[in-house]
């Protein structure tokens, strides 16, 4: 199979622009400053059927198309490189070996949207990768190929690149432009959407990395062949995580619908030390588990709506016998509970009051009325928060309760005996 | 424990204070230098002392108890030292799976510090931190942003051994000690 996402990947070090040229990048963004209209761009992305893969999976010429045409002051696109979804690296093997794949995707995408300036927003952990990018801007700009003139076109075009300073919650994309202005990191009310009041108060088109590295590749070769592969709903390759108790963990550029099964067996070989698995998780943390019989599950987002989860980021996660789903559930409600922005009392409650819920269980002293109290937090945080910070952390929350609901009865009832026994020795010893 | 205690004044070199300048002019508010300036004075002096925070709000015309709002809300803000060199080691699930408690306990073991503390020579300081984006590559540590992956109980221990003997420059250090793990 013939990848585009990924060629550079097995690299030590960066590409460098000299050796990207020689390879044939830059063709496309210099075709698009140089011969065609934004329209004609913003078209072939909504014809090719392009979707958005930060998680949402929102079709990217559309979002491009609610950008003003008539503009009274700048417009900007901005890069959600925020990558910090657990299970998730998939933007920063673009962005550390292959920059430049990146930077033409962001010129074409600016230009789509008559943006002259695009910002970076990249998370602060991602130093190597920020260097890489930092590296890579700097050639373009030696080159004259960022600066007043893009491609001798006579149209100015920048990037500024700007490292975030932790925080999941930046992830979403109205808090990244908070971020972005030197605020606090918390999620705006919408409306309005970025497009109408988005970065310093200006129209704003917000994209994930590697949505914009799928696009010179459709200016080269049309919207028809982006559409031979994945699924008619969801076209292209995307960049599955395989991670956790596997043999071969990385990164796997496969088209959309490629099953969870030849993902964890075929290209990850299977479970690590021939163990059995106990459940994978599809999407990153907010996906939640799915049990091991869910594996024949194509890996697009109308299948996983089916199975009443999300494809969200593509990052399987493999948990194996031996761990116990309420200690992964654990993890997942600590991290939730540590990444809520804090601005709604019912997520800021919820996450908080969830972890403690689930500590029970962990700790032996879960309740049969807990699982009601799970889903009464669940239900009184979902939509009725400025963001979907409260779908997500219940992601995990309901799988568990849906899928492992027994087991989790078990786990407890086992550790409070073995609480009982400590107890003892300690009350008589 | 000193590294915590009153170190000697540290004045602000010019080459600093004009690069933290020039930063502003890349925004169309001047606030929104913000982060990029408080993670500069932060690689600077190693956290954030409130006469940084000032000058970072006196920079982006942001009053001082916003820049504080602002610093309390993301995780990789100090303001107080750590140790010289902070490891940061993953938490998150695919670390967890692959060891990352093992990691932990092999940093207690050859240094005596638990997640929080900070040796007695203010050389180390240890604590936990949540998902690095290393999943396929766990478990992982960091030191100020560089990360050193797929580790064993092993490896921590001759990265201790190497980083217990660099003196000098210390961002040099860890990017040597990077590159010796990798090679």
């Amino acid at each position: 199979m013939k990848t585009y996402l990924s060629n550079e990947f097995a690299r030590r070090d960066p590409l460098l622009l000299v050796e990207a040229q020689a390879k044939g990048r830059y063709q496309q963004a210099k075709r698009v400053f140089t011969s065609l209209t934004p329209e004609q761009v913003v078209d072939e992305v909504k014809n090719a059927g392009l979707r958005g893969r930060g998680g949402a999976w929102f079709p990217t010429g559309i979002k491009w198309s609610f950008m003003p045409k008539e503009l009274k002051g700048p417009s900007y696109l901005v890069i959600n490189a925020d990558e910090g979804e657990p299970g998730t690296f998939k933007d920063r093997q673009i962005m550390e070996k292959d920059p430049h794949l990146l930077l033409e995707g962001i010129m074409i995408g600016s230009f789509a949207i008559r943006a002259q300036t695009a910002f970076l927003y990249i998370r602060g952990e991602y130093l190597t990768a920020h260097d890489a990018l930092a590296t890579a801007i700097a050639e373009l700009e030696a080159a004259g190929i960022l600066g007043d003139s893009a491609f001798g076109s006579g149209r100015p075009m920048r990037i500024v690149l700007h490292r975030g300073a932790g925080a999941y919650i930046c992830g979403e994309e109205t808090a990244l432009l908070n971020s972005l202005e030197g605020r606090r990191g918390e999620p705006r009310p919408k409306p309005p959407f970025p497009a109408v009041w988005g970065a310093f108060g200006r129209p704003t088109s917000v994209n994930n990395v590697e949505t914009l590295a799928n696009v010179p590749a459709i200016l080269e070769r049309g919207a028809a062949w982006f559409k031979t592969m994945g699924t008619a709903q969801a076209p292209g390759h995307l960049l599955f995580g395989v991670s956790g108790a596997v043999e071969r963990p990385g990164c796997y550029e496969l088209p959309l619908g490629t099953t969870a099964r030849e993902l964890v067996e075929k290209h990850a070989g299977g479970v690590k030390g021939g163990k059995k698995m106990r459940a994978f998780i599809p999407g990153g943390a907010s996906t939640g588990f799915l049990p091991p019989d869910r594996l024949d599950v194509p890996m697009d987002p109308e299948s996983l709506r089916k199975e009443g989860t999300m494809l969200g980021t593509g990052g399987i996660i493999v948990i194996p016998e031996g761990i116990e789903i309420v200690d992964a559930a654990r993890v997942f409600s600590r991290f939730f509970r540590h990444e809520t922005c804090g601005q709604c009392s019912p997520c800021r409650e919820g996450s908080a009051w969830s972890d403690q819920v689930i500590g029970r269980f962990q700790n032996g002293e879960g309740r049969a009325e807990d699982f009601a109290l799970l889903e009464d937090i669940m239900r009184g945080s979902k939509q009725r928060t400025i963001c979907v910070f409260p779908e997500a952390f219940a992601g995990p929350l309901g799988s568990a309760i849906k899928h492992f609901r027994s087991e989790l009865t078990q786990v407890s009832a086992q550790r409070a005996v073995g609480r009982a026994a400590t107890e003892g020795t300690a009350l008589h010893g | 424990m000193s590294g915590s205690g009153e170190a000697e004044p540290k004045v602000l070199p010019e080459g600093i204070l004009a690069e933290l300048r020039a930063l502003t002019a890349h925004y169309p508010q001047k606030r929104g230098a913000l982060l990029p300036i408080l993670n500069r004075l932060q690689e600077w002096r190693g956290h954030l002392a409130p006469v940084d925070m000032r000058l970072a709000g006196e920079l982006t015309g942001v009053a001082p108890a916003d820049v504080f709002s602002v610093v309390t809300f993301y995780t990789m803000y100090r303001q107080r030292p750590a140790g010289r060199f902070p490891l940061g080691v993953c938490r998150n699930i695919a670390c967890w799976i692959n060891g990352s408690e093992q990691i932990v306990a092999t940093v207690k073991d050859e240094l005596g510090i638990a997640p929080g503390e900070t040796t007695a020579d203010g050389r180390f300081s240890l604590e936990e931190v949540e998902c690095l984006g290393s999943c396929g590559t766990g478990p992982c540590l960091e030191i100020d942003s560089r990360y050193f992956e797929n580790l064993t109980p092993d490896k921590v221990r001759a990265l201790l051994a190497r980083l217990s003997r660099a003196d000098g420059d210390r961002s040099a250090a860890i990017l040597a000690a990077q590159r010796e793990e990798r090679a």
